[in-house]
């Protein structure tokens, strides 16, 4: 058990530099979520803290010590592969005992912790078999099994569900909170997944090129993002972006006006922005409503595509002044044809401002 | 077999099936020949492919046993080829063992190591076995005279010395290693590492049994190589006793006499270790040892 910090981490390969100076604490025991989308040295970071990658430059502590220098073995990590990793040529009995082989520990103890292992992933009938015969989501059982047994102070996990089955992977993300819940050690954990990122967390980390975004708690991400990237990346479908120019900002209210003339106020504080700078206005899908009289706050757009997922339908309409289309939840029964117009609400303690840089204004709710 | 076939699928395997028959026939024929002439009585080269009379005296002579001439006279074996076999098998075993340890650790530090110039260094050891043996006999024996005059046991006309010109050969090896370890996914090392596992651990424990067929081959064909090796053999061994089968057979052959039927025999005998160190390694010769292990 054991908390880490990083200060500064920096990691480059030859000109190229992937990581710019990664600051972060992590306190002992709390499950914290590496998201991003693919390349924003997220994996990297994590192997970085594992010790399979040199850290090109800044201080990396696991629990007091500065481990820098230390090789992956001595740094008390243990570590789940996004491919598993097993060892083919052993029996999941001996790919978990493998750890504690290397150590010299007793047969006695080796067989001890294999067993308590495999009865928290309940593996314990396929301990004799090779791999090759188990299925994808036993094999994954087996390689966090294998981490198990070491008992080490952090767990490191990369992308572990992403090889398996819709399904299957919503069951173990299950299965791993219950199990962070049992062990109470630190669990890092690396996603491109948003969903499993904001159900596992205790606190979320989120990356992009190589710089951390945002760090928070899943709601706190999703109510107060940042900034433009975290907003359009956590929540799913993803938040709507429509350009506009503020009106007029006090310390509770801004009044803004959209591409197609239409003006809404957001709960925001955007008083260190003019009057007149332009800005990106923010609504989630799921916080528009339709079926609203046209008036303050609200605006028309025409239906493109309409997905219906049974208790919920997604309206894609066309808006002026936002490069996608803007997207609306409404219930599953609701009747709207394509090519219709409709008016959509934007409740103002829901909307979010955006500086020209992408920087959120605080929100005053 | 579900596919619906075109008509004239039929004749087209029909005659697919002939040239496989007319090339296996081709193949096959030079080693049938060898035999025949092994199982003929007299030395000749040329005759009918099945013998009119069988007789085992080319056989006998291989093996070191003596035999009743016709005339009456007891024919005695000229040379000791089963001592020669001996030698083969002795100097090819060592020379592929030490061929695959060899190559095996090379082969990792190409694989999975950085280091500096590694891609040049790569080419340069294939190239440098581009040239032909042949061109370095010079070479290889004055280094080889040289050597024996400090340590014996490297000299000329050593086995050790030969042993030692062989595995200098394992370019090749090198590379067709390399080749295999680099379909084996490095995350599993990887895990190896976090478990605890030095690199050297690593390779032990994780790759090596997962490299266990491709080991094998390196093997056969390091072994092969040495037993059908002629030119280095025949400039570093020179007493009877010490020659290799390869090198001994030529003796048969000598200007005023062929003996083509006792030449013949040796031939085959030579072929033996070769066909049971392959029978004995199919078995590790099998796909998917790395099944499992990573998500396919």
């Amino acid at each position: 058990m054991a908390g880490l910090v990083l200060k500064g981490i920096k990691k480059s390969y030859g000109d190229v530099q992937t990581l710019h100076g990664i600051d972060l604490e992590i306190q002992d025991g709390e499950f914290i979520v590496f998201v991003g989308p693919s390349g924003c040295g997220k994996s990297t970071l994590l192997r970085s803290i594992a010790g399979l990658e040199e850290i090109s430059a800044g201080e990396l502590y696991i629990g007091k010590k500065r481990v820098n220098d230390e090789p992956p073995s001595k740094r008390g990590v243990a570590m789940v592969f996004q491919s598993y990793a097993l060892y083919p040529h052993m029996s999941v009995h001996e790919n978990m005992a493998f750890s504690l082989k290397l150590a010299g520990a007793s047969k006695e103890e080796t067989n001890a912790a294999v067993d308590r292992a495999a009865k928290i992933l309940q593996i314990e009938p396929l301990l004799d078999r090779k791999p090759k015969a188990l299925s994808g989501g036993q094999r994954q059982r087996v390689a966090i099994g294998r981490a198990i047994v070491r008992k080490p102070d952090v767990f490191l996990f990369d992308e572990p569900l992403s090889n398996l089955d819709a399904s299957l992977r919503v069951q173990m993300r299950v299965e791993l909170s219950k199990l962070h819940g049992e062990l109470k050690s630190t669990m890092i954990y690396v996603t491109h997944d948003q969903v499993e990122a904001m159900t596992l967390a205790n606190r979320i980390v989120v990356l992009s090129a190589g710089r951390i975004e945002q760090v928070g708690a899943p709601l706190e991400l999703y109510h107060r993002p940042a900034n433009l990237f975290v907003a359009g990346f956590i929540g799913s479908p993803k938040m709507n972006f429509v350009s506009g120019q503020l009106i007029a900002a006090d310390e509770k209210l801004a009044q803004i006006k959209l591409k197609s003339g239409a003006v809404v106020k957001a709960a925001v504080d955007a008083r260190r922005l003019k009057p007149g700078a332009a800005v990106t206005f923010g609504v989630r899908p799921e916080h528009a409503s339709i079926d609203v009289e046209p008036g303050d706050s609200t605006m028309a757009g025409k239906i493109q595509v309409v997905e219906r997922l049974g208790d919920t339908t997604y309206f894609y309409l066309e808006v002026a002044g936002s490069e996608t289309s803007f997207i609306v939840r409404a219930p599953g029964d609701k009747h709207a044809k394509v090519g219709e117009n409709i008016v959509v609400g934007l409740p103002l303690q829901r909307c979010y401002v955006f500086d020209e840089k992408g920087q959120a204004c605080p929100v005053t709710w | 077999m579900a596919i619906v076939l075109d008509k004239s699928h039929r004749w087209r395997v029909v005659a697919a099936h002939l040239g496989l028959i007319a090339f296996i026939s081709l193949c096959m024929f030079p080693f049938l020949m060898i035999l025949s002439i092994s199982l003929r009585p007299g030395n000749f080269a040329v005759g009918s492919l099945i013998p009119d009379q069988i007789s085992f005296e080319h056989w006998k002579l291989a093996l070191g046993i003596s035999y009743q001439a016709e005339d009456g006279s007891l024919v005695t074996p000229p040379f000791p080829v089963l001592l020669w076999l001996w030698n083969s098998i002795k100097v090819a075993l060592i020379s592929a063992f030490i061929a695959v340890l060899l190559s095996t650790t090379a082969a990792y530090a190409f694989a999975r190591m950085k280091f500096r110039g590694k891609k040049h260094w790569m080419t340069a050891l294939l190239l440098m076995q581009m040239f032909p043996t042949v061109l370095a006999l010079i070479a290889i024996f004055s280094i080889f005279d040289y050597l024996g005059s400090y340590v014996k046991v490297l000299g000329v006309d050593s086995h050790w010395a030969l042993i030692l010109a062989y595995a200098g050969g394992i370019a090749l090896h090198v590379w067709t290693i390399k080749g295999y370890y680099d379909t084996i996914p490095v995350e599993i090392e990887e895990a190896a590492v976090v478990d605890g596992a030095t690199h050297w651990q690593a390779f032990k424990y994780v790759l090596l049994p997962m490299a266990k067929p491709i080991l094998m081959v390196v093997f056969l064909l390091a072994f092969i190589g040495a037993i059908i090796e002629y030119p280095v053999a025949s400039v570093l061994l020179h007493q009877e006793a010490n020659l290799t089968l390869a090198v001994g057979s030529k003796l048969f052959l000598y200007e005023q006499k062929y003996l083509w039927g006792d030449f013949a025999a040796a031939a085959i005998l030579s072929g033996m270790p070769i066909t049971l160190v392959f029978v004995l390694s199919q078995r590790w010769m099998v796909g998917g040892l790395t099944a499992g292990g990573v998500k396919g």
